[in-house]
């Protein structure tokens, strides 16, 4: 049954986005604000706007009884979760079925499974798809020498009951390994009570990739091609691309079979991510974990494919067929995401909420701008600190990057400090544009070259 | 007296409840009133007859039409009911959080104020409901309920103003 009335269950950039899909498919839209964003754009554009509370998340947005009531009450029959706040918490799905409501996104069970990085292992593992190369639990130093020589150097030995870095040892050799495991166990040992060990490869220069799939819920699932995700500032990312550049055909192929395989293997619904490590030295991938919701960077894939995933989401929840065939989706030209963030990279990325004085965007060829501020607009305190996602789209990486330098410098905020200014630094760096950074690349490349020049 | 229960406080019974093999729990102190239930078909202690759908909810459409028209453009600020348009010297109480308003703890009971009652800040003049979670709302002020703002048995949104009161009266 179509969706006639959509509950938007998230505030910022998301809700509008949303907001607006719903609207192109004819859908009335309600969306349940904290009071801090009763006069957000969101809350404008929707038919309208219901306030659940007050500012802080947990008592608003968190709050997933008083969002279903919401949408139960303002005669919603569909919610879409957004990403973040409760986007991947199987109670919300939950809820909504035991209320006769329609949760765009998977099923309360797949939420539960995918999130347990565990059993996400064991699906995929189960599904043929490649994991990084590892052990169980290791009895002895001669035993950790001889899995070594199995897996290849170097290796990551890893304490089972283990957290914070402590009872991690890389080793390089044999040799290595035999005294890292006497280091590692005694370490672990003394920290967790617990010497228990087992080991990984370890990826010294990864980068990050992710295939956008979409399914029915029936088996059938489709790819929207890969993104490269690899600026990344302690495991937040800031820039995503797609396609990944960086990979060549054959491995690209093999990328996007294994996370469409894993999809269909649990006849995965809605929009989903898969994401992997990109050993560019071995050229091989290796599974890390789905993300069962819309993603803050969907829109590359959207740029490179020319379809539009959260109207895909609302149609798949409103019963539509997946009409379309995985030859339908061409991938063609480049684009790339810069998340803007209200935070001081001089003040170790403190966020740093405010009024914003100025905005003015940049116009051009290929320029989106996914953004809910504004002059004038505020920037409450209480939630992530993202004010907008400049994309840039060209026919060629080079010609994206180009625009987006062009972007980035006319791009003027005021009134509060952003990631701006980072992004114009990166985007502009030798290594970006020879496309040879990998996910540690930001921290221990661009950032203590940026702090060495500002001294 | 104890101090005034907390959002946080009722957020960490449902925790504890929904955390324990409880079908059922009712609690009540000093004005303040919860209860909660496992079974979604169950009649709840409180409830109001203006609403015979609600114990049902799991399993019946939304409530009123199936699909009433969306009200408004927006709720900025949210919505007030007839008769505030005089609030001149009135202390006004408002929702804590989204939720349905009840008047009274009960189907068939009284309601919990009329206009014109004297009541002290400890006073329970209604109930929000979330879900079958139903929380009192105190006056928090001394005086007479001078109006009634919101509409029994309706949806009611965070900040929305429920009564009236003079504190002079």
């Amino acid at each position: 049954m179509a969706i006639r009335r959509l509950f938007v269950a998230n505030r910022g950039e998301i809700a509008l986005r949303v907001v607006r899909a719903a609207q192109a498919l004819g859908i009335e839209t309600v969306i349940g604000v904290s009071a801090a964003d009763t006069d957000s754009a969101a809350a404008r554009l929707a038919d309208r706007a219901v306030v659940l509370g007050p500012g802080p998340a947990a008592r608003s947005y968190l709050d997933a009884r008083l969002v279903v009531h919401a949408a139960r009450e303002t005669g919603c029959d569909a919610l879409h979760p957004g990403y973040g706040f409760l986007s991947e918490r199987a109670v919300l799905p939950r809820l909504c079925d035991a209320h006769g409501i329609v949760f765009v996104g998977p099923e309360g069970d797949m939420i539960e499974a995918l999130g347990d990085k565990l059993r996400a292992r064991e699906m995929a593992a189960a599904a043929g798809v490649p994991l990084v190369p590892g052990t169980n639990e290791i009895a002895s130093a001669s035993d950790a020498r001889r899995e070594a020589d199995r897996i290849g150097y170097p290796v990551l030995l890893k304490a089972s009951a283990g957290g914070g870095g402590r009872g991690m040892v890389i080793a390089h050799d044999g040799d290595e390994v035999e005294a890292g495991f006497q280091k590692a166990s005694a370490e672990a040992l003394a920290a967790f009570n617990d010497g228990t060990l087992f080991m990984e490869r370890f990826v010294g220069k990864a980068r990050h990739v992710e295939v956008q799939l979409m399914g029915d819920g029936r088996g059938k699932v489709l790819h929207f091609g890969e993104r490269d995700c690899s600026v990344q500032r302690r495991y937040q990312k800031l820039i995503e691309e797609a396609p990944c550049a960086a990979m060549p055909d054959a491995l690209r192929a093999q990328l996007h079979a294994a996370a469409v395989g894993l999809a269909k293997s649990v006849a995965y619904r809605n929009a989903g991510t898969a994401e992997f490590l990109y050993d560019v030295e071995r050229q091989e991938i290796y599974f890390i974990e789905v993300n069962a919701r819309i993603q803050v960077e969907h829109p590359v894939s959207e740029m490179v494919t020319g379809q539009d995933l959260v109207q895909w989401q609302l149609r798949i929840a409103g019963g539509e067929a997946l009409g379309l065939d995985q030859s339908d989706i061409a991938i063609a030209g480049h684009a790339i995401e810069c998340r803007i963030n209200a935070e001081d990279p001089a003040l170790d990325f403190r966020p740093s909420p405010g009024r914003i004085t100025r905005w003015q965007p940049p116009e051009g060829d290929g320029i989106r701008l996914d953004s809910h501020m504004g002059e004038g607009a505020t920037i409450p305190p209480y939630y992530d600190s993202m004010i907008g996602k400049l994309i840039v789209t060209g026919d060629t990486r080079a010609q994206a990057i180009e625009r987006l330098q062009k972007a980035l410098a006319d791009f003027r905020i005021e009134g509060v400090p952003t990631t701006i200014p980072l992004h114009r630094e990166i985007v502009a760096h030798p290594d970006f544009v020879a496309n040879t950074i990998h996910t540690r690349w930001l921290e221990q490349t661009l950032l203590p070259s940026l702090a060495i020049a500002a001294e | 007296m104890a101090d005034p229960i907390r959002p946080e406080d009722v957020e960490a019974l449902v925790a504890r409840f929904d955390a324990s093999h409880c079908a059922e729990l009712h609690i009540r102190f000093d004005g303040f009133e919860l209860h909660l239930s496992t079974d979604g078909t169950a009649s709840p202690t409180i409830q109001h007859s203006a609403t015979p759908a609600r114990a049902g909810a799991a399993a019946s459409p939304p409530p009123a039409a199936a699909l009433p028209p969306v009200a408004g453009t927006t709720t900025t600020p949210p919505p007030v009911a007839p008769g505030a348009d005089d609030l001149d010297g009135l202390e006004i109480v408002r929702a804590p959080y989204l939720g349905t308003f009840y008047r009274a703890p009960k189907p068939g009971d009284p309601v919990y104020v009329e206009i014109g009652a004297q009541v002290t800040a400890d006073s329970d003049l209604c109930l929000v409901e979330v879900m079958k979670l139903f929380t009192a709302v105190r006056a928090g002020v001394a005086g007479r309920v001078a109006k009634v703002l919101a509409t029994d048995g309706a949806m009611v949104e965070a900040g929305q103003p429920l009564f009236a009161i003079d504190p002079k009266g």
